[in-house]
């Protein structure tokens, strides 16, 4: 193994979650693929990585990565498939009651009713907890963009989430 | 209606302040119910998202899948270097130096040598994209100004740097204005010009001594690089070499003189 596998395993490889995480919220199952095409390109393209975060550096290819393979013939908005590991949290509480699994059912397809640039800026700050500087950089837009499609996302998100749980509000 | 500070209240709500411009949101917090709404609406979404968003994550199988591209690639990637090697002498990568009309000027501060070929053309592969991207897209420039004294200012606080920003509209390079930009991860300013129906897109950051000066053609687009003043340039068009290379040597007559 050589150096340079080194420095990619120690630096990109740690961020394979994130990359993965980011391909699925824009891309739905075909995330999958995405994702792994997108880490063999940053490991094609790591003599040209000088430095800096290397997170934002892969989740701006993974992105790239979707919008160029999949933004073409992909027409439909991912929806979170029911089952598979089921909702989002990382330890799965067996006593969650089925209005618990609820709410996030709704939470989950409010995030993926929301357009592309809302997502994606919405996912890289909530769940990637990227800067607005790094978001501007993996998605190519100025920060005020950055800025206001946040701002937008999250009335969106405000709007469609309170509607679906209305009824269930304390 | 939205308060005109929601922007800000937002970036608050996000960490983005540095402490000065905290207090005033917090102090514009107590008097704007609309705001405190806004505050209080991100950080219940917050902890919501936290709760509930789903995060993704991949099965060990697909981490698996993952390392053995990367191997399998690594061993092609070995070959090829080996075969590149071989051939380096007969190649000309990065032929001729900056050149054109203050080449003598520069001589003295510039440091030609020669680098490893693949960072060079993986660079001069991500230029070409960038400019591709700044003509296709909507992102060539984020102000727009042909002054001087608007643009380089606008740089400041966005880069840790200050690109030297200068008009040759009498010499037939308009400045039209600058912009960001990601490359090989790092960012750069983008000084854009225009001659004629061609747009040059000069990408500046700080020189690490990682690359080296030249010129290349990629795609049909003409590159061109210098180092001058502890930066790194790099001049990209569709444009003639030869006018190319004029235009770098204007800005380089510009930032030495």
């Amino acid at each position: 193994m050589d150096e340079q596998r080194r420095r990619f395993e120690q630096l990109v490889l740690p961020h394979l979650g994130a990359a993965y995480n980011l391909a699925r919220w824009l891309g739905g199952r075909d995330g999958e693929d995405v994702a792994q095409d997108a880490v063999l390109r940053a490991f094609r393209a790591f003599d040209g990585f000088r430095g800096g975060d290397a997170k934002a550096w892969l989740l701006a290819i993974v992105r790239n990565c979707h919008y160029t393979t999949l933004g073409r013939t992909r027409k439909t908005v991912p929806l979170p498939e029911q089952g598979e590991n089921d909702i989002a949290s990382d330890a799965p509480d067996p006593e969650r009651s089925a209005i618990d699994a609820d709410r996030a059912r709704k939470l989950n397809q409010a995030i993926a009713s929301l357009p592309d640039e809302f997502r994606e800026t919405l996912v890289l700050r909530e769940m990637e907890d990227m800067s607005y500087r790094e978001i501007a950089e993996i998605t190519g837009a100025p920060i005020g963009t950055v800025m206001s499609r946040l701002a937008r996302a999250r009335a969106l998100l405000r709007e469609r989430w309170s509607a679906e749980t209305k009824e269930m509000a304390p | 209606m939205t308060c005109e500070r929601a922007l800000e209240v937002q970036a608050y709500a996000d960490g983005e302040l540095d402490a000065v411009s905290a207090l005033a949101v917090e102090q514009h917090l107590e008097t704007c119910a609309e705001c405190r709404v806004l505050y209080d609406g991100i950080v219940e979404m917050r902890t919501a998202l936290k709760r509930d968003a789903r995060y993704y994550r991949p099965a060990a199988a697909f981490a698996q899948r993952i390392r053995s591209d990367i191997a399998r690639e690594d061993i092609h990637r070995e070959d090829g270097a080996t075969r590149a090697r071989a051939t380096f002498g007969s190649r000309s990568f990065w032929t001729g130096a900056v050149g054109g009309v203050a080449a003598t000027a520069l001589a003295a501060s510039l440091a030609l040598f020669v680098m490893l070929p693949s960072a060079q053309d993986q660079l001069a592969n991500d230029i070409a994209s960038a400019h591709v991207r700044s003509l296709l897209g909507t992102h060539l420039i984020d102000i727009a100004s042909s002054n001087h004294h608007v643009v380089k200012p606008w740089f400041a606080g966005r880069t840790d740097f200050s690109p030297p920003v200068g008009d040759y509209g009498e010499q037939g390079f308009p400045l039209v204005g600058g912009r960001l930009d990601y490359i090989g991860g790092k960012r750069s300013a983008v000084l854009v010009y225009r001659h004629g129906a061609h747009v040059v897109n000069v990408f500046v950051w700080k020189d690490d001594g990682s690359l080296s000066a030249g010129a290349k053609d990629v795609s049909g687009y003409h590159i061109v690089s210098w180092k001058e003043g502890g930066l790194f340039f790099c001049a990209v068009s569709d444009m003639e070499a030869g006018e190319l290379r004029d235009l770098s040597g204007l800005i380089q007559k510009n930032a030495s003189g």
